[in-house]
């Protein structure tokens, strides 16, 4: 891992259009920005605004049309579909609001599917999401299939699955959309302590108090980003909430 | 390795989660599996059989009846019905060819009998023969203790028997059987000698038979109706002039013209050994088509279930590609879930197969014997169609968009 401070996501004029019934919709319409090693920044905007498009692009999981990105010194546009999954297999930890584990699988099993994937053999892979999920409190849950876990127990061995293989960042989208405030202000307590252990993570919200508990938020409105700054003041409520130590 | 023991665990705990549905797919792989270990165990069993029947023959020998021994594809029945029986005056008259040095008349009854004595008695399976004492070379028997029948048991009409060691094992046990009385039908038989152990052959045993002087033969069961000329030739190499002189002195004597067909039938090593092949070629088209059939239902069965499989789990797909599954590994975790499923059916099927082919044995003594290589083609053709049938589906799933995947519900 090399040192906070240096770039780590470079966007330059990106633009992704979709061609709908005929209609060139443009999700993306010349996006820029930084983001260096260790912030922890929120992409917020209505439904439509492109933030979902944003960060499928962001995620590797869709390539841009036109424009830069660049990921960790690589550039991602003109990848093939394995370089790209290998590129989201190492540099990123996806989050997501649905959790997206394996319902057969158990909290080990679902953790240790990232490291499945880059060849890790089996022993160390269990070493490691052991650890993983015990960064996240889980450790008498190991064996728990999700529908025996809790939604926000769900979303912790999510995060962990998102950590285990050390990715340069964490991209969570809603993390919170479908838990309860209580088990939601958790999970960013989480996220916080993480941003304070180093972490790169980019929150993809459209929650204006999440926004503000981020130190950095970008708005996206109309494939455009028309706000870029502290995240209180682009959440655009008048008192910025202290970031949770 | 590691990456395929990984994939292997994944299909294994796929289809564990879906046994029934799993179990209904693969009865077409099962049937298909099964067809090809049963049938060709039958084959194999009925060819160890003729050869064991036929080295017990001994080299140089042949055999004349009037009923084909073993007949495939179509036959006049009702003409060979018609034939003349064959009899022993015929068979006598086969002693005088050159190339000939035993000819041994046989007579069978229709159903095995039962020998008894005062005490005990045998099972209804003694196969009695009558017959002279040309039998005994021209069968290949070997006597243990005792004595084989002589001319003079057959001149004066003596009511002495020759047996298996089964039946002086059951009928005798612990004791001497020779000089000993067994009853035929209620008439008293002096056991004159015992023949040396065969085994069994399949769950057969070889050892239940008893030989019968002819004179005494007629008298318990009536004129002999079932002639059965068992012949050595001179030596191995003079079989085919044997047996061409033997057609030409049974036409003379049966009175057949030129343009007659032969009205008996003729076996040596080489005609039953050509009569086996054909046999065996006919079994293996047949099971050969029923099998391609089965499989092809049995894979069209995987490729539904493997189709339904990607379309309930395209989340999950889209979920490990966001992880960093590559298309090659998705298309991987599908194909070998298939043929595991398709394998795992095979494995069943030879097992049915197995198990049907040595109860047949067990119970109708149909012959049988499971040849490994049909064990290996069964398994071999089932994973074949679960990789065949697997592909499209598998190349389906490898194909998804992660984005438009993890959306589905």
């Amino acid at each position: 891992m090399s040192a906070v401070g240096e770039p780590l996501i470079v966007v330059e004029s990106l633009h992704r259009h979709y061609t709908v019934g005929g209609e060139v919709v443009r999700a993306l319409d010349g996006v820029s920005f930084g983001i260096t090693r260790g912030e922890w920044v929120a992409i917020v905007g209505q439904s439509g605004s492109g933030k979902s498009t944003l960060m499928n692009v962001l995620g590797c999981l869709d390539t841009p049309t036109s424009g830069t990105y660049r990921l960790n010194g690589a550039d991602v546009q003109g990848l093939t579909d394995d370089q790209l999954a290998s590129l989201r297999n190492k540099e990123i930890g996806f989050v997501f609001q649905t959790f997206q584990l394996l319902p057969r699988a158990t909290a080990l099993g679902n953790v240790m599917l990232p490291l499945v994937y880059r060849g890790v053999p089996k022993r160390q892979r269990r070493a490691m999401a052991e650890e993983a999920l015990a960064a996240v409190g889980l450790t008498n849950r190991l064996n728990h299939r999700p529908n025996e876990l809790s939604g926000g127990q769900r979303q912790r061995v999510a995060i962990a699955r998102a950590l285990v293989g050390q990715p340069s960042m964490l991209l969570a989208d809603e993390p919170t959309g479908n838990l309860d405030s209580a088990t939601g202000e958790e999970i960013i307590r989480l996220f916080s302590e993480l941003h304070h252990r180093g972490h790169t993570i980019l929150l993809v919200t459209h929650e204006p108090k999440l926004a503000a508990r981020c130190p950095r938020a970008i708005r996206l409105m109309d494939g455009h980003v028309v706000a870029d700054g502290a995240g209180a003041a682009v959440a655009g409520l008048g008192t910025s909430a202290p970031v949770p130590a | 390795m590691n990456a395929l023991l990984d994939t292997l665990e994944m299909a294994l705990s796929t289809l564990r989660g879906n046994v029934l549905r799993s179990i209904l797919t693969l009865l077409g792989i099962v049937i298909g599996a099964a067809t090809v270990v049963a049938m060709m165990s039958f084959t194999e069993g009925l060819k160890v059989k003729l050869s064991t029947d036929f080295a017990q023959l001994g080299a140089g020998a042949f055999q004349v009846q009037k009923w084909p021994a073993m007949s495939f594809g179509p036959r006049d029945w009702r003409k060979i019905e018609r034939r003349p029986d064959l009899t022993r005056e015929q068979g006598e008259a086969l002693r005088d060819l050159p190339h000939i040095q035993f000819v041994s008349i046989e007579e069978y009854p229709h159903q095995p009998e039962k020998l008894t004595t005062p005490e005990r008695a045998t099972k209804q399976n003694i196969d009695v023969c009558g017959g002279l004492p040309d039998y005994e070379p021209a069968n290949g028997v070997t006597v243990a203790e005792g004595r084989f029948l002589v001319e003079t048991d057959i001149q004066l009409g003596r009511r002495v028997v020759f047996i298996g060691m089964d039946i002086a094992d059951q009928l005798f046990p612990g004791e001497d059987a020779l000089g000993q009385e067994v009853r035929l039908r209620g008439v008293p038989f002096e056991v004159v000698g015992i023949a040396q152990r065969k085994g069994a052959v399949m769950g057969r045993s070889k050892d239940t038979f008893a030989v019968i002087p002819w004179p005494a033969y007629e008298r318990v069961f009536g004129k002999s109706r079932n002639t059965n000329i068992a012949l050595v030739a001179t030596s191995p190499e003079d079989v085919p002039k044997a047996i061409d002189e033997v057609v030409a002195k049974l036409r003379r004597l049966r009175g057949l013209s030129a343009q007659d067909e032969n009205d008996f039938d003729y076996y040596s090593n080489d005609t039953s050994a050509e009569m086996f092949n054909n046999l065996a070629a006919m079994v293996a088209a047949a099971t050969g088509a029923i099998c391609a059939l089965a499989l092809l239902v049995g894979g069209i069965g995987i490729m539904n279930i493997m189709l339904v499989s990607v379309t309930e789990r395209t989340r999950e797909i889209g979920v490990r590609m966001a992880l960093g599954a590559r298309r090659r590994h998705i298309l991987a975790q599908f194909l070998v879930e298939s043929v595991t499923l398709s394998l795992s059916g095979g494995l069943f099927g030879v097992l049915v197969g197995g198990a049907l082919a040595l109860s047949a044995r067990e119970l109708f003594e149909v012959p049988a014997q499971i040849p490994l290589w049909a064990v290996l083609l069964s398994l071999g053709l089932t994973a074949t169609a679960g990789m065949l049938f697997g592909i499209y589906p598998a190349q389906r799933a490898s194909k998804l968009d992660p984005v438009e995947a993890m959306r589905t519900e």
